[in-house]
C-alpha cells in the first residue's frame, strides 16, 4: 500500500494530476473519520475533507519519500479540521454548558442498571459528552480525540499539532478534567 | 504513602505512564487512589466516539470530482537528454572534479590562514543569538505582566494580548527545540512553560473572559512563570556583551 501511494505520488509531481484521485479515493473514508470525530458536524467534515486533500496536493512535493502517505494527510487533515473549530469558535458563540444541576438528580442513575434505564443513561452521557466537547479549546479537543478515540501517542499529538509532549499532555489533561466535571455527576457513587 | 495525582492517574489510564508496575502496585494497595481511578476509567469508557454516517464506497470519487477543478497539474520534469551523451557527461564530469578541487584548496587556505576570524566569527552569532533570544524573553515578560494585571473587561487589550501571544508562540517553539538540544534544562523547562501559556492565550476563542484569565493565572502559575522570566532575562543579560554599559543607558 505505502509503495503503491509512492508510486502515485509520483506519478502526480510527474503532470499526471488523475493519479491523485486514486489516492484520494484510497484515504478519503480515514480522513473523513477523524475529521467526523474532531467537528461532529457532517458537513464540517466533508469541508475539512476537501480541504485536506487540496492541501495535500499543494504541498506534495514536499512529501518525503520515508514517510507513509496516510499518516502525512492524517496530519493535515486534524490541522484542516482545527482551522475549522477555530473559524467556528469565532464565528458562534458557544454557549457554556450546564455544570452538575441538582435538578438533574432524577436522571442519576446507577451504572448497573439495564434494559430502559440504560438508554436513558447512555442518552444523557451522549449529551453531556457533546456539551463537554463544545467547551474544550479547539487545541484540548483535537488533542483528547486523537488521545482517547484515535489511541495516539502524547508524542504523535505533539508532532501533529507543532507543540511540545508536555503542553499536548497538559491539552488532554485538561480536556479530560472538563469531560469529568459534566459527566461524574451522572454516576452513583457506590 | 504517596497517592497517586489525577494526572498519573490519566497516564495509567492511557497506558502511558513509564513506572506502570508501581502504579499498579500502590492501587492494589491503595483503596483511596483505586476508587478514584475506579471512577476515573469508568467516566472515561462510557465517553464514546461519535457514530460516523455513512460514506459509499463512491466518496472518495466524489471528493476528487469536487476538488479535481481547481488543481493544476506539475509541470513533468524535463528529461535531462544532455546527459546521455556519455563524452559529454565524462568531460563535463573531469571539469567539476577540477572545479571542485581548485575550490577546496581555496577554502582549505583560507580556513588555515585565518583561525582567529573564524573564532570571531562564532562569538558574533552567539552574541546575535543572546540579543535576539533576550528581545524574546523580554517580550514575553511584558506580556505575562499584562495577563497578570488585566481583568479581561477591556476587550481591546485581550485581542492584543491574543495576537501578540500567537506571534511569540511560533518563535518560542523554535528556542524551545534550541534549547533542548543545547541541553540546556533550565531554559528549556521555562520555555516549555511559558509555551503552555502562549497557547491558552492564543487558543481560547474570540475573546478572553475575565474567568479565562482567572483560570489560566491560576491554573498555569503566570506569576510564577514571570518570576522564572526575568531570572533568565537576567542570566542572558550578564552574558551580553556590554550589558553594564547598555543597563546604565551609555551609548555604543
Amino acid at each position: 500500500m505505502g509503495n503503491d501511494d509512492y508510486a502515485l505520488i509520483r506519478s502526480v509531481l510527474a503532470g499526471e494530476k488523475d493519479a491523485y484521485g486514486l489516492l484520494v479515493a484510497r484515504h478519503s473514508q480515514s480522513v473523513f473519520r477523524i475529521a467526523f470525530r474532531i467537528t461532529e458536524n457532517e458537513a464540517d467534515a466533508d469541508e475539512v475533507v476537501q480541504e485536506t486533500f487540496l492541501r495535500g496536493y499543494r504541498k506534495l512535493q514536499d512529501f518525503d519519500a520515508r514517510s507513509n502517505f496516510g499518516t502525512w494527510v492524517y496530519r493535515i487533515a486534524m490541522n484542516c479540521a482545527l482551522d475549522v473549530l477555530k473559524k467556528g469558535k469565532r464565528q458562534t458563540a458557544v454557549p457554556i454548558a450546564e455544570e452538575y444541576d441538582s435538578e438533574l438528580s432524577s436522571v442519576q442513575l446507577a451504572d448497573c442498571a439495564a434494559g430502559p434505564d440504560r438508554l436513558v443513561l447512555s442518552q444523557e452521557i451522549e449529551k453531556r459528552r457533546h456539551a463537554a466537547m463544545e467547551r474544550l479549546t479547539p487545541t484540548e479537543r483535537v488533542a483528547f480525540v486523537m488521545r482517547h478515540m484515535e489511541a495516539r501517542s502524547t508524542e504523535e499529538i505533539a508532532a501533529a499539532l507543532g507543540i511540545a509532549p508536555n503542553s499536548a499532555k497538559n491539552a488532554v489533561f485538561r480536556a479530560v478534567q472538563k469531560m469529568r466535571q459534566s459527566l461524574a455527576p451522572l454516576w452513583v457513587r457506590s | 504513602m504517596k497517592h497517586l495525582t489525577e494526572e498519573e492517574m490519566m497516564e495509567h489510564y492511557y497506558s502511558e505512564d513509564f513506572g506502570k508496575a508501581k502504579a499498579e502496585a500502590h492501587l492494589q494497595a491503595c483503596q483511596q487512589c483505586s476508587k478514584a481511578y475506579g471512577e476515573l476509567s469508568r467516566l472515561l469508557r462510557s465517553v464514546q466516539a461519535p457514530s460516523l454516517p455513512p460514506r459509499d464506497s463512491e466518496y472518495g470519487t466524489q471528493v476528487w470530482q469536487s476538488i479535481q477543478g481547481s488543481l493544476q497539474p506539475y509541470a513533468p520534469t524535463p528529461k535531462r537528454r544532455f546527459f546521455l551523451w556519455p563524452q559529454f557527461a565524462y568531460a563535463a564530469a573531469c571539469v567539476l572534479v577540477l572545479a571542485g578541487a581548485f575550490w577546496a584548496g581555496r577554502i582549505w587556505e583560507h580556513v588555515h590562514s585565518m583561525p582567529f576570524v573564524a573564532g570571531s566569527e562564532q562569538q558574533a552569532k552567539e552574541r546575535v543569538v543572546l540579543f535576539v533570544l533576550d528581545n524574546h524573553l523580554d517580550r514575553s515578560e511584558r506580556l505575562l505582566v499584562q495577563l497578570n494585571h488585566t481583568n479581561g473587561e477591556e476587550n481591546d487589550v485581550d485581542s492584543r494580548l491574543q495576537a501578540e501571544a500567537q506571534q511569540l508562540l511560533s518563535d518560542n517553539q523554535l528556542y524551545r527545540q534550541s534549547a533542548a538540544r543545547a541541553n540546556d534544562p533550565l531554559l528549556n523547562a521555562a520555555l516549555d512553560h511559558l509555551e503552555r501559556v502562549l497557547l491558552e492565550v492564543a487558543n481560547s476563542g474570540n475573546e478572553l473572559t475575565s474567568t479565562d484569565i482567572a483560570s489560566i493565572q491560576k491554573e498555569m502559575n503566570t506569576q510564577g512563570l514571570l518570576f522564572q522570566i526575568r531570572v533568565l532575562r537576567a542570566k542572558v543579560s550578564e552574558q551580553k556583551p556590554n550589558a553594564g554599559a547598555i543597563r546604565k543607558g551609555a551609548t555604543i
